[in-house]
């Protein structure tokens, strides 16, 4: 006779189930189990506080680093400034070599003028 | 999954001399829930090693959440719902990881399905169509005896969900696997 084998109840999937899902029975398998566990949570543990020391080195090294940045950045700003300062001076003080014989053209004549220049250079 | 008042009593010394830093204490409750604990995670994932993984993860998460359990609460519970996570998170990764499609159909194999390796082929590709929480279910209740309201808490699911899961489960178990026939 042919039946359905889960039609008869729960009880042969329950079965079924049970030897499927059936946990090591052996003592040693838990006492294996139990090792493995402590030692993982212990090695977890152990790099935890590895990075938690490396992260307490690091938020001073950062801050350090953010205040070394800050200044640099000062410094260069300040020398821009001078540079820019100093262009400035020089481009607006007289120039000693192309005001002489202009203001000195009216009074003097042509062949003076051109030693004149020529002294000037 | 009764605990005996007395034996409630001396898990709860043992929690909170874990929480005072005690890894002998530690070692006790892991030696005292590791079997409930994996076949809570066996229930979940799909494989014995899975299941093994699952546990190890669990219990690291509890040891580093264990100052923030309250000692008044029953430990097992608290413990069995992390171990849940913790292998609802492994599935989750390995779907991620294998992104292969489950075949549309289970396979129908022309031998005896009656032969014992078969048959658990047949079923282990079976609960693979379940969904994660059905097959949860299911395992929980009928392998390891769990109440519909201990899996609900375990799972973080209302009793009624956990009733109507089980029920789900082993009509789609039935269907899928209503060809197996035996004689008799």
């Amino acid at each position: 006779m042919t039946h359905d084998r889960w039609t008869n109840g729960d009880s042969e999937l329950t079965d079924a189930l049970r030897v499927l899902y059936a946990a090591p029975a052996e003592e040693s398998y838990w006492n294996a189990l139990e090792a493995r566990i402590l030692d993982y949570v212990a090695r977890c543990d152990e790099r935890s506080v590895w990075w938690t020391e490396l992260a307490d080195m690091i938020r001073p090294g950062l801050i350090a680093a953010a205040a070394l940045i800050l200044a640099a950045s000062l410094a260069m700003a300040r020398s821009e400034q001078l540079e820019a300062r100093n262009a400035y001076a020089t481009l607006i003080a007289p120039s000693p070599a192309s005001v002489e014989p202009s203001t000195r053209a009216a009074s003097v004549g042509d062949g003076d003028m051109a030693i004149h220049y020529l002294l000037s250079r | 999954m009764t605990v005996p008042a007395e034996s409630a009593i001396s898990e709860r010394a043992i929690v909170i001399a874990a929480q005072r830093g005690s890894d002998e204490a530690f070692a006790a409750l892991v030696r005292l829930h590791q079997r409930r604990a994996y076949a809570v995670t066996r229930a979940i994932v799909l494989s014995h090693e899975d299941a093994e993984d699952a546990v190890q993860e669990g219990f690291l998460h509890a040891h580093r959440a264990l100052d923030r359990f309250r000692p008044d609460q029953p430990f097992g519970a608290w413990l069995y719902r992390i171990m849940a996570n913790a292998a609802l998170d492994l599935v989750r990764r390995r779907k991620v990881r294998d992104a292969d499609e489950l075949p549309e159909s289970i396979p129908m194999p022309f031998r005896d399905p009656a032969e014992s390796g078969e048959l658990r082929e047949r079923l282990q590709a079976a609960l693979t169509r379940l969904t994660d929480r059905q097959r949860a279910v299911i395992v929980m209740h009928d392998v390891e005896g769990f109440t519909h309201g201990e899996i609900g808490r375990t799972l973080g699911i209302p009793e009624g969900t956990a009733r109507s899961d089980l029920h789900h489960a082993r009509a789609a178990l039935r269907r899928l696997l209503q060809d197996i026939r035996s004689t008799s």
